[in-house]
């Protein structure tokens, strides 16, 4: 272990990796050069230089490293690049990624997919790279700010002459005779008001000057950090149960359906779609003869289910309504719908045919055929209609036997047995309410006797409900939101202060009638240099701004 | 007159203004040696002149923004034609904001003609104004991609700064290692930008001429009820095709130069969305940049770096990075609000996440990473002058490539703004 003399000549006692004297600036490491100083969270030691590092230190020291953390920004920066190479596996809903990748792109997809790049922003070591940005975060912005804070708040007006004379901005000049002590002193007052006028904050003591302005923004990158933190844990907390939840659904005009795992229960009352006329295009693009869609919307009606839940047929109570466009949610106390996508999907809801004596003609009554829910039976006139099998998806299996391909009346079938006048015992009849499946599978003649009596059909196209598309929502709950924009709004409140003010300092001190300043900004040089020579001519020194700089290279 | 054609004729107006404005930038630096009067008082006078015709150029760049807006509607931020005359507009008030901070004319020599190019480039696009589908009805297209387009028009003065800094700084005496390695470097990002000039003139050049063929590809399709068939699909090219499309047939060539029939087939893992003409345009770019990078070589019998050096001969090299550093730390603040910030907040109303890892997004964030560590590289670790000016033309590369290479080359929910 080295031990190391810290204290400074002018009495103070520094931390040890302490670069310039905390009180009087003086450097304390290379006496004696003439380089601008490195003035860095003005020459303060920072935790992470402290010597005989304990483990929990190493690791403190690793992540307060500006290296690591550039190295960090760097890695992921990388990641990201490769993450866009080919589409990530959740931009498709279904999809077998083991074989996806390999058809589509050959050789290197299949690498690409091996690698686990296909699902790079998922992957663990994506998250564990957003980890160490996020601790290295914090770790550099405690390491740096609270020394710095010690360091600002307790300056020492009158500087070392080392510290002046090697800042970027610096002047030395004959301002008054040696022995002068008080048109010394004027001049210190001079410059003084000239500088508040300039808004600086100056303190002196008697031929010493220190003058400051927008202290603030050098807090502007710590604030920007925290609000970056916050963000990131914001981000993290949605994997906490019940804050985040995301699903796709498509529901069909008149649909209503159970959201999974909430209370909620949602209803596509009705959809609309409306594309641009060619006269509200623009000449050329007309030419183009595209169909764009203008707006589409659903009709959306949130229930709360209040018993039952989940049978057939729940208790409802009406909590919300919107019409959900894209741009326009349902938002329910947090709970989402937004409008993702559509598809045409021309589907029966509900026909009403009527029950017919082919032979006389006489019609004996009405009934209503939901293609969802179905009833049990129904009663046209003095005939009874029990229903025995219900096909959504008519088809016949290897066997001939009827099955239904799918849940969805794309080719509704019913099967019924009539009981009335002159069938006492009860007949099948099998019905499709759709004209093309009655041809396709022969219904007449698999009616055979009944068919010849009775005939059920529609009338006209008023007795048929279809719905013409289905509407695809996405449902969701993001309790993190209203921090993720709080983190956003801190951090970009710290970069502002950060970026567009910039913390300016002017010393100075005369010596028997010698003036030294020293000036220091953290950013923008050019502007400090004009201020600092703007400044000396009203107080009667004519000053270029380029030759306040020191230590410039010449090319 | 219509509204559509008075605001391309206004565009045309401010694209002749920059390109003057840019000549008198370029004579008031010039001309301070042969004419007899004072020096500086030249550039001064001229500087100044020479301002004030980008500003009325700006003024057009202007007018034709909003007539067209008028016109249509809707802010013409919305495809990718709109988009680029937008950030040359953008660029050109960046430039104006810098100008005015440093009053250096020969700013106004390298930022002119990052402006004039992006508008020259845009006009390569469609032009016609499209009408907004529902995604991009929302009151964020004028939010969102105004500010975003504004912090990258930042980047750009920075990257002009930076490239002045380094062909004031690249010494081309030298012999050393280093400074061949810089002189290679400073020529290769000069040889892209003549690359790009080529391609602009090219398709401008052929465009004109009337030139086209046709080629037919049969594609395999899966339509959403899960059958599948075979369409037809035609690509047009506007550049003689020396690739065609892997597996097309010649619908309809115009000879050129004696040939009647592509050269070269794409290879068959080239299968993205017209990427048989996307090769052939990269191979026209690189031949026409070579060729007219030869022809400048040839006329200034010396490196283009070099010939361009002596512009920059009384810049103090610190104040030039000091001009690119300053232009990037106005720009990061703007970029993060409007292509982070605001981003966010429109995805998540309009598709009701705020991040979603969509190529687009992740673009702009490696944008963001990447100015990042040229901050940090900068104020931390010390990295002035040459390493962060080259930082500052890599990082408008990342621009450009978030801008345009994303739609080109990766498909995404950004489709919209594409070709």
């Amino acid at each position: 272990m080295r031990i190391e003399n810290t204290k400074c000549e002018c009495g103070h006692q520094n931390y040890a990796g302490t670069v310039l004297c905390e009180s009087c600036g003086k450097p304390l490491y290379d006496d004696h050069g003439s380089e601008p100083l490195e003035m860095r969270y003005d020459g303060v030691a920072r935790r992470s230089q402290r010597g005989n590092p304990t483990w929990l230190d190493r690791i403190w020291n690793f992540f307060s490293s500006v290296k690591i953390a550039i190295y960090l920004i760097l890695i992921t920066l990388a990641a990201s690049v490769l993450g866009t190479v080919y589409p990530q596996e959740n931009t498709f809903i279904n999809l077998d990624p083991s074989t996806y990748y390999k058809q589509t792109y050959g050789t290197t997809g299949e690498i690409y997919y091996l690698l686990g790049l296909s699902h790079t922003f998922d992957s663990w070591w994506y998250r564990l790279l957003l980890f160490m940005i996020g601790t290295s975060l914090v770790i550099c912005s405690l390491d740096r700010v609270l020394p710095l804070y010690r360091a600002l708040n307790k300056q020492q007006i009158r500087k070392h002459p080392g510290f002046l004379s090697r800042q970027k901005v610096t002047l030395t000049c004959d301002i008054a005779e040696p022995g002068d002590q008080t048109s010394q002193e004027q001049w210190v007052q001079t410059m003084a008001s000239v500088l508040r006028k300039r808004h600086y904050r100056v303190h002196t003591d008697g031929t010493a000057l220190m003058a400051e302005k927008y202290r603030f923004s050098r807090w502007g990158p710590y604030i920007n950090h925290i609000g970056l933190i916050i963000f990131l844990l914001a981000a993290l907390a949605r994997s906490i149960p019940g804050w985040h939840m995301d699903q796709y659904m498509g529901f069909i005009e008149g649909q209503t359906l159970k959201i999974p795992n909430t209370p909620y229960y949602l209803k596509n009352e009705k959809f609309t779609v409306d594309f641009y006329k060619p006269e509200e295009m623009s000449d050329k693009f007309r030419q183009r003869d595209l169909i764009v869609p203008k707006m589409y919307e659903t009709q959306a009606v949130l229930y709360q289910c209040t018993s039952r839940c989940g049978t057939a047929d729940p208790v409802l109570k009406e909590v919300a309504r919107h019409p959900i466009r894209v741009n326009d949610p349902l938002n329910y106390h947090g709970f989402m719908a937004y409008q993702f996508d559509y598809k045409e999907t021309p589907r029966l809801i509900s026909v009403t045919p009527s029950l017919r004596n082919k032979q006389t003609g006489e019609v004996y009554g009405s009934i209503e055929l939901d293609m969802n829910n179905p009833q049990k039976s129904y009663q046209a006139g003095p005939y009874r209609l029990e229903l025995k099998s219900y096909f959504p998806d008519f088809g016949l299996d290897e066997h001939g036997q009827p099955m239904t391909k799918s849940n969805e009346p794309k080719a509704p079938a019913f099967i019924f047995t009539i009981t009335g006048p002159g069938m006492e015992k009860g007949q099948p009849y099998l019905y499709f309410p759709r004209m093309i499946d009655k041809d396709t599978y022969r219904q007449d003649d698999v009616n055979g006797a009944v068919g010849q009596l009775l005939d059920l059909s529609v009338g006209s196209m008023e007795g048929v409900k279809i719905a013409q598309y289905t509407s695809y929502l996405n449902i969701r709950v993001d309790k993190a939101l209203p921090y993720i924009w709080f983190g956003a709004a801190v951090s970009m409140i710290g970069l502002v202060m950060g970026f567009y003010w910039q913390h300016r300092r002017v010393w100075l001190r005369v010596d028997d009638g010698k003036l030294l300043l020293g000036a220091h900004t953290n950013k923008n040089w050019f502007g400090l240099r004009k201020e600092v020579a703007a400044a000396l001519g009203k107080a009667g020194i004519e000053a270029d701004p380029k030759t306040l700089e020191t230590g410039r290279k010449t090319l | 007159m219509s509204f559509e054609s008075f605001s391309s004729a206004s565009l045309l107006a401010a694209f002749i203004v920059y390109n003057l404005a840019f000549l008198v930038f370029v004579l008031s630096i010039l001309g301070k040696r042969w004419s007899r009067r004072d020096p500086s008082a030249h550039t001064r006078r001229w500087g100044w002149f020479a301002f004030l015709l980008a500003a009325a150029g700006f003024v057009c760049h202007l007018l034709f923004f909003f007539t067209r807006w008028y016109g249509s509607g809707h802010i013409p931020t919305s495809n990718m034609y709109e988009f680029m005359t937008f950030l040359a507009m953008m660029i050109m008030f960046a430039f104006i904001i810098v100008y005015l901070i440093y009053r250096i004319p020969v700013i106004g020599v390298f930022a002119l003609p990052v402006a004039v190019i992006i508008i020259a480039y845009a006009s390569v696009f469609p032009s016609e104004a499209q009408p907004l589908i529902p995604a991009l009805q929302s009151y964020w297209l004028k939010i969102h991609v105004t500010t975003a387009a504004a912090g990258e028009a930042f980047f750009a003065v920075g990257f002009a700064g930076g490239l002045m800094h380094l062909l004031r700084t690249v010494e081309y005496k030298s012999d050393s290692r280093k400074a061949k390695r810089e002189q290679q470097g400073v020529e290769f990002t000069l040889f892209v930008i003549v690359m790009i000039i080529a391609f602009v003139a090219s398709t401008f050049l052929f465009h004109a001429s009337g030139y086209e063929a046709r080629f037919s590809t049969q594609i395999t399709q899966t339509d959403k009820a899960g059958n599948e068939q075979t369409v037809d699909q035609t690509t047009d090219y506007v550049l003689p095709p020396i690739v065609k499309p892997h597996g097309s047939t010649i619908v309809s060539m115009k000879p050129f130069l004696g040939i009647d029939k592509p050269l070269f087939e794409a290879p068959a893992w080239m299968n993205g969305v017209n990427a048989g003409r996307k090769l052939n345009t990269v191979i026209w770019s690189v031949i026409l940049g070579l060729v007219l990078y030869a022809v400048l070589r040839l006329v200034a019998r010396r490196r283009l770096g070099e010939a361009i050096q002596p512009i920059l001969n009384g810049m103090d090299p610190e104040d030039l990075d000091e001009i690119s550093y300053r232009a990037i730390a106005i720009g990061y603040p703007v970029f993060t609000l409007g292509a982070l910030i605001f981003a966010m907040i429109w995805a998540s109303e309009a598709w009701g996440r705020f991040w979603g890892w969509d190529p687009k997004e992740v673009w702009a964030l490696i944008t963001w990473l990447f100015y990042a560590a040229y901050l940090h590289l900068r104020l931390s670790r010390g990295w002035q002058g040459k390493p962060s000016s080259w930082m500052s033309v890599i990082g408008f590369l990342v621009v450009m490539f978030t801008l345009i290479g994303v739609n080109l080359v990766i498909a995404g929910l950004h489709s919209y703004a594409g070709v």
